[in-house]
């Protein structure tokens, strides 16, 4: 590789992609910022704009409900992706095996992962209806009360975190599974005929293996949970009152429902502050340029 | 010894299986019961009855194809995600290749803040491309929304590609500079023929991050060019629930992607670790 493309500017080529980052990434997160120091109305002609420098954040820092959706979201990621992890690396270790339809059992396990997350949202609403929704229908035959789950605050909660469990720990499922085979089987068989027992093999032997990838599973997984909106949208639109109005539906609300764009606008800025330093630390820990390009094309 | 050891071991392995079996039953509830309603009549699912094979019917599917909105909506998914897919991956292979061949001094931080952009949240972006494509007249157009669902997909599809540009020998790319070959050329008639499979790969999934889409669409079109994930969410809410034409609807969009999912099993891994596939 060293030599090839000596010759010549690789500008041409790039300056296509450059220019629709720029207009579609860059500009919009610069003018983001600019409209955050600004008192913005949402009205089409443009109501009365005011300079207010840091008057946004100052009234975030002070806004009950934006600490509440923070805290809202919080919980949701220290919920949810513990579980997934949990049950993601459960289910690897143990269908890293082959059996009579393992492989079908795999491929479909997947694949509520590339379920519509609207389509998702809508599921599970329709399935925590009271009367005719499948829980209920179910804890009926049991002989339990009827539960109107999506709007009562602490069950919608619950509700948007096993939806989100639901869905997403098969993903998790699928980097670990796809780690656990690239460790080479003498290794596992050595520590086997050494008569290691499977709580040493996994805590000495395939757990320090599979931290790279358990790492950039749970990175991935934040990056992911820290921009959740379409599920949880179409599933409670944020209520029973504000119960399940995470971060980017606060958001939503704020430019949309409070037509304040300034504020929305230092929100999305705190939010996207807070993805970067994730998404860069998922791109220095584990995704190198070198590794991928050595990988080529077929894998 | 042998044998009670393979008994032992087939005995675990039929536990795996049943314990397999068990949680896919689980994963798949969920979509089954999508699949199921949309051939049942809303009256049916809202009054609760059981399951029965005698409920099955077309009527609700029937219902879609003749809502008007909703079939344009379905139309506009389709244009926006093959204009989406195909400004992409033109402009992302062109990007992939200058990274992959050429060497110069900001490579590796070029290449990896187009990582970090494919990771941006669509919310910290909505609010000024809202505002920016109102001031221009680009809100509820088809080509503003190609255009916002190429804020996620370019990162994607460059990162996707730049392994396959990577994997082509430089003999290929020797031998045509010797022939006297501009990089344009090369690149057209030499590398695009040799990294078709990841061209196929890195379309299909750009094409399902835009049809998947839903914050984006939700806040930057209206009636024109609203996409089918919004004309989905749509059909329930307030007085309306049409669950069984809300269902219809689903499967007609989930089916391109659980075909493409299952048919591409192999790059799987790769397609979502590059960021995700979620709208």
């Amino acid at each position: 590789m060293k030599g090839a493309g000596g010759q010549g500017s690789p500008v041409p080529f790039l300056v296509p992609a450059l220019l629709i980052v720029f207009a579609v990434l860059i500009f919009p997160i610069v003018f983001s910022f600019v409209v955050s120091m600004f008192d913005w109305p949402l009205s089409a002609g443009g109501g009365e704009r005011h300079f207010i420098g840091a008057g946004n954040y100052v009234d975030l820092v002070q806004d009950k409900e934006f600490w509440n959706s923070l805290k809202l979201q919080l919980g949701f990621i220290f919920i949810a992706i513990p579980l997934e992890l949990l049950l993601g690396l459960a289910a690897a270790l143990l269908l890293n095996r082959e059996f009579n339809g393992g492989r079908v059992i795999r491929a479909l396990i997947l694949l509520p992962v590339f379920f519509l997350p609207v389509v998702s949202g809508m599921t599970w609403r329709f399935m925590l209806q009271p009367r005719y929704g499948a829980l209920n229908n179910f804890l009926l035959a049991l002989g339990a009360p009827e539960i109107t789950w999506l709007g009562d605050p602490t069950f919608a909660y619950a509700a948007i975190i096993v939806q989100d469990i639901w869905r997403m720990w098969p993903f998790v499922f699928m980097l670990l599974y796809a780690g656990l085979a690239g460790i080479p089987t003498d290794i596992l068989e050595a520590a086997e005929i050494d008569g290691a027992n499977f709580r040493r093999r996994l805590f000495s032997v395939i757990l320090p293996l599979l931290y790279p990838t358990i790492l950039t599973a749970l990175l991935l997984r934040i990056i992911d949970a820290l921009r959740i909106f379409s599920e949880v949208y179409v599933m409670t639109e944020g209520g029973p009152g504000m119960s399940t109005t995470l971060f980017s539906l606060y958001t939503h609300r704020q430019a949309f429902g409070y037509m304040k764009v300034g504020m929305a606008s230092a929100m999305a800025i705190f939010l996207l502050v807070i993805s970067i330093v994730f998404a860069v630390t998922l791109v220095r820990k584990n995704m190198s340029l070198e590794k991928l390009e050595e990988r080529g094309g077929d894998r | 010894m042998i044998v009670k050891l393979s008994t032992r071991r087939r005995m675990i392995t039929a536990g795996v299986a049943f314990f397999a079996v068990a949680l896919l039953l689980v994963e798949l509830y969920p979509i089954v019961i999508t699949l199921l309603n949309g051939f049942r009549r809303d009256i049916v699912i809202l009054s609760g009855q059981k399951f029965a094979f005698s409920q099955l019917t077309t009527a609700s599917y029937m219902l879609v194809f003749k809502n008007r909105q909703m079939m344009k909506a379905m139309g506009n998914s389709i244009v926006v995600g093959l204009g989406s897919t195909a400004l992409s991956v033109g402009v992302g292979a062109m990007a992939a290749y200058g990274i992959s061949r050429f060497r110069f001094r900001e490579r590796n931080a070029l290449a990896y803040s187009f990582l970090v952009f494919r990771m941006l949240p669509q919310m910290s972006l909505v609010v000024a491309l809202y505002l920016m494509f109102r001031a221009i007249g680009l809100r509820d157009t088809l080509f503003g929304i190609m255009l916002a669902h190429s804020s996620f997909n370019v990162p994607y599809v460059i990162w996707m590609l730049i392994p396959f540009f990577s994997a082509v020998d430089k003999s290929y790319e020797e031998a045509a500079m010797v022939d006297g070959c501009t990089r344009w050329t090369l690149f057209r008639l030499i590398f695009l023929p040799l990294v078709a499979p990841g061209l196929v790969v890195a379309a299909v999934f750009a094409f399902i991050n835009s049809w998947n889409e839903f914050l984006y669409a939700l806040i930057l079109t209206g009636v024109n060019a609203r996409t089918a994930p919004v004309a989905i969410s749509s059909l329930i809410g307030g007085d309306t629930l049409t669950w069984g034409q809300m269902c219809a609807a689903s499967t007609v969009m989930l089916t391109p992607v659980f075909i493409f999912t299952l048919a591409m099993q192999k790059f799987l891994i790769r397609g979502v670790a590059a960021g995700g596939v979620k709208g």
